[in-house]
């Protein structure tokens, strides 16, 4: 695999913290490569650090060692403003719990980052009003997240880390709040944003999820213990 | 977007939202309050001592103008004196005094100020016309209301009582020409004006050629403090006070006001920080999972910070808009009640609305709510997110 | 007149001015003397008018001003003489302004004012109680605008209060929806948040007699500095400690059932995920 196929390289990467007076090692020296297109599924136990190692090579937590390199840009050395111009343009995140803002409508919600991007009002409503659509929610762009069900609300969250086009998104257990059928649903809708060009890893407990991807990473103890290519369904 | 964010979390929790600009409103009309206490005295002073155009006055030395019953002596040699002093143009002499005036078998004391007619400034005529004549008299509203009196009537009126002979000294039959408006009168005050000879002449010979007061007009453009310096230098034995100087030591009669509005004032400001940190602090607690979210799809700190302030000023804005029509309301309340302040004219405001202050006020509340707000969305951006996230989701 | 004599008196050492023997003693206030540099036992001469013809007076007494809100804010000075010296110095002659009269009781007090408005010599004679009153017009008037302050400070406290509690028990949505959850009663709940709020709310006003004490000895220190009187310009009372606390208390305890009624209304499931609530009410008063 060349340099210029992978889009994500993390070399050695260490992650400890303290927890009270226990010292955590929540990812003991884990190397990855992502390619760009791919599709990986980061599974194992709960507390083994696939969550830890999403954070990282997402570039919402700083390494304790080793290097996170995306499309050739080392996040791991970017000051905080520069991470966050990173994420911005480059990584879309999809949390568990939605976290979409209260307060704002669907479609407000999938402005955001646009907006943040600066890009012109009138580009953004469109590009917003296509992504809804693309995730099924052509009709909803009204609606706050309050008046939306689970699914409905990570649909909104999966075409806001979609709005500024990034080359990769992280997932971190996007089924993990949803009934079974939204979850099959979901896990549809990502397998066609991957097929549709991203880049995509996921955190995930969820079998069916994990099956969905090209490559499934285990992890048990901070560490890689297991990493094979599959044929999605 | 910010904006958009902004309001919608505002509009979110209206209840919440309303109490706390209702809170700034109070706040914000106590600061305003205090605000226009600490100015109001001492423009509307300065207004009211220039509004006849008269930049100097003279009083008996050591005195201010009508604060004791002292008198200047020989009072036409002082007129001479100033009349020799470069850009003087009027001298306007008062004596003070008390007159006994009877009416339909009723005495009344007023407050009598002799004055000469062609150049005073202590009153305007409301109806009919100056007194001219050396047996003319005006007479405030409530002079006119207490005594029945109406113009064109002729009065008995006296300087003074005699113990000892059980009689009114001073005696004269004056002739009711005029309803005035005394200027720098007290409300409710009873008071005649009349030529200040015919007062000298009541008062007999503890007023001969003496004035209480000389109200004195410089030319336009003239240096007023030369002109002051030069008259100090030429009447030694009287007090010359600029309207400057009459400021100060109103000023500093009224001190306790002017301190209690800076102690009130920022005890105010202090409040409507201290509710709107607080509210935002629980604001941003609240919202630890959406701050650290925006931040990790990539919104910059200074925008998450900007947006939680911008929610802090607009409840200090309309906090301090609402605070603005209150605080004027409640001056209005107050400045009735300061209005009963004893030996004030009756013009004096303790509360004047200044434009520039109001805003200078509601400008300070504003960098107050830009401040309150910058401390709590500034910890809150600053957040690990990654942590944050996971504690979130645990909490 | 007094006032007047009080107003133009001149000062100035002996050295320059013959001495006519014996000397009167004078007592002067606190602040002529700090300003003046006089000491008991020097010698002043007294004039009605700048540089006349005055006496020669001894400083025998050092007299403090009494604690009179009417004139705290008179920056003139007092001088107490003899009153056959007064009447010369400034020509009165055999005169007086006033004279006070003592009686040996309340009785005595009315049959002397009769006798002596009856006797109709000019005079009229007055309860001390009624000059009181006119004379402390300034203090009753300062008095009904710090009332006036102060129900304007109570409502904006109230409404502080209010806001502080109402956010505070807010604060505990998610240990109430684990409590209701548990199978601890709607009641015990409510309960047990009034009963933190009124911990709250005593604590706080504990806290904010502390700071109001503090406070009054700022306030006190600086304006008996500024008007050099005794006069005590803030008083924590008893009184005014109990409005404080019951104040608080209420407003605590009306906020604290108000907000813990609020929550125990809404299913405790929805209350620890916050979903239906939100959904519900877009005025809720929290999330």
């Amino acid at each position: 695999m060349s340099d210029a196929e992978a889009l994500l390289i993390a070399q050695d990467l260490r992650r400890e913290y303290h927890m009270g007076d226990d010292l955590v090692r929540a990812v003991r020296g884990v190397s990855l490569r992502v390619n760009r297109g791919d599709y990986v599924a980061i599974v194992g136990p709960s507390g083994c650090g696939k969550s830890t190692l999403l954070n990282l090579v997402g570039g919402i937590d700083h390494p304790s060692a080793g290097s996170v390199t995306i499309d050739g840009a080392r996040i791991d050395q970017m000051s905080d403003a520069d991470a966050t111009r990173f994420r911005l343009r480059h990584i879309g995140f999809v949390f568990q719990r939605f976290y979409l803002m209260p307060a704002l409508t669907a479609i407000e919600n999938v402005e955001l980052p646009m907006a943040e991007a600066r890009l012109p009002r009138n580009h953004r409503v469109r590009r917003a009003r296509e992504l809804l659509a693309y995730v099924g929610l052509g009709d909803r762009h009204d609606h706050r997240p309050a008046q939306l069900s689970g699914g409905e609300q990570q649909r909104v969250a999966i075409a806001r880390a979609l709005a500024n086009k990034p080359q990769l998104l992280v997932a971190d257990e996007p089924t993990g709040e949803l009934d079974a059928k939204t979850g099959t649903e979901m896990i549809e809708l990502i397998a066609q944003v991957n097929h549709d060009g991203t880049t995509i890893i996921v955190v995930t407990h969820d079998e069916d999820l994990a099956r969905a991807a090209r490559r499934v990473v285990h992890m048990r103890d901070g560490v890689i213990v297991d990493d094979r290519r599959q044929d999605p369904p | 977007m910010l904006l958009q964010l902004a309001w919608a979390t505002l509009t979110r929790h209206r209840s919440r939202t309303l109490l706390a600009i209702l809170g700034v409103a109070v706040s914000a009309a106590m600061l305003l309050d205090m605000v226009m206490l600490s100015t109001g005295m001492r423009v509307s002073l300065r207004n009211l001592l220039l509004s006849r155009g008269f930049q100097l006055r003279l009083a008996p030395k050591g005195t201010l103008p009508f604060d004791t019953d002292a008198t200047i002596p020989d009072a036409s040699t002082v007129i001479r004196v100033l009349r020799t002093i470069p850009d003087v143009t009027t001298i306007s002499p008062v004596l003070g005094g008390q007159l006994h005036i009877t009416v339909g078998g009723r005495t009344i004391t007023a407050t009598a100020l002799g004055v000469d007619p062609s150049v005073q400034g202590d009153f305007e005529i409301a109806q009919g016309r100056i007194p001219a004549a050396p047996n003319e008299l005006v007479a405030s509203d409530d002079f006119l209301r207490a005594s029945g009196a109406k113009l064109g009537d002729t009065l008995s009126a006296a300087a003074g009582y005699d113990p000892q002979l059980r009689s009114f000294t001073g005696r004269r039959a004056l002739v009711l020409v005029g309803r005035a408006h005394f200027f720098y009168m007290p409300a409710e005050q009873r008071a005649v004006a009349l030529p200040i000879t015919t007062l000298q002449q009541m008062r007999g010979t503890d007023a001969r050629d003496r004035a209480s007061l000389f109200m004195i007009r410089a030319r336009d453009g003239a240096d007023v403090e030369a002109v002051l310096h030069r008259i100090q230098t030429a009447l030694p034995t009287v007090t010359a006070v600029s309207t400057e100087t009459a400021l100060r030591q109103v000023d500093e009669r009224l001190s306790y006001f002017r301190q209690l509005a800076f102690i009130l004032g920022a005890v105010s400001l202090a409040v409507g920080f201290l509710l709107v940190t607080t509210l935002v602090t629980v604001s941003v607690n609240e919202r630890l999972g959406e701050i650290v979210v925006m931040r990790a799809i990539g919104v910059a700190r200074s925008r998450v910070v900007l947006q939680i302030v911008i929610e802090g000023v607009a409840i200090m804005f309309v906090g301090a808009l609402a605070g603005l029509l209150l605080g004027l309301a409640t001056a209005r309340y107050l400045n009735s009640i300061l209005a009963a302040f004893p030996g004030l004219p009756a013009a004096i405001d303790f509360f004047l609305f200044e434009p520039r202050d109001a805003w200078g006020a509601l400008g300070l509340l504003t960098v107050a709510g830009i401040l309150a707000g910058i401390y709590p969305s500034w910890r809150g951006a600053s957040l690990p997110i990654a942590i944050t996230l996971r504690e979130e989701a645990v909490g | 007149m007094l006032a007047a004599l009080l107003l133009a008196a001149f000062t100035q050492t002996i050295d320059s001015i013959p001495v006519r023997p014996p000397p009167r003693t004078v007592a002067i206030d606190e602040r002529l003397a700090a300003d003046a540099r006089i000491k008991i036992g020097d010698r002043l001469v007294v004039t009605a008018t700048p540089g006349g013809i005055g006496d020669t007076v001894v400083v025998g007494a050092i007299v403090r001003r009494r604690a009179d809100p009417s004139e705290v804010a008179r920056a003139d000075y007092r001088v107490i003489m003899h009153l056959d010296e007064l009447q010369s110095i400034v020509g009165y002659g055999d005169r007086v302004d006033r004279f006070a009269v003592a009686t040996r009781g309340a009785a005595a007090t009315d049959s002397a004012i009769r006798h002596i408005n009856d006797a109709a010599f000019g005079f009229q004679a007055y309860r001390s109680r009624e000059i009181a009153v006119e004379t402390s017009r300034t203090f009753l008037v300062v008095s009904r605008f710090h009332r006036a302050i102060g129900v304007i400070t109570i409502v904006a406290s109230a409404i502080f209060l209010l806001c502080i509690m109402l956010l505070k028990v807010d604060e505990r949505r998610r240990d109430v929806a684990a409590l209701r959850l548990l199978g601890i009663s709607a009641r015990s709940i409510v309960r047990s948040v009034m009963v933190e709020a009124a911990l709250v709310a005593v604590f706080g006003s504990g806290v904010g007699v502390a700071l109001g004490w503090v406070a009054a000895q700022l306030v006190n220190w600086h304006y008996r500095g500024v008007y050099r009187t005794p006069l005590a310009f803030a008083l924590i009372t008893p009184s005014i400690v109990v409005l404080a606390v019951t104040l608080s208390l209420v407003l605590g305890l009306a906020a604290g059932l108000l907000a813990a009624q609020r929550l125990v209304r809404m299913p405790a499931l929805e209350l620890l995920t916050g979903r239906r609530e939100e959904r519900r009410g877009e005025n809720a008063l929290s999330s």
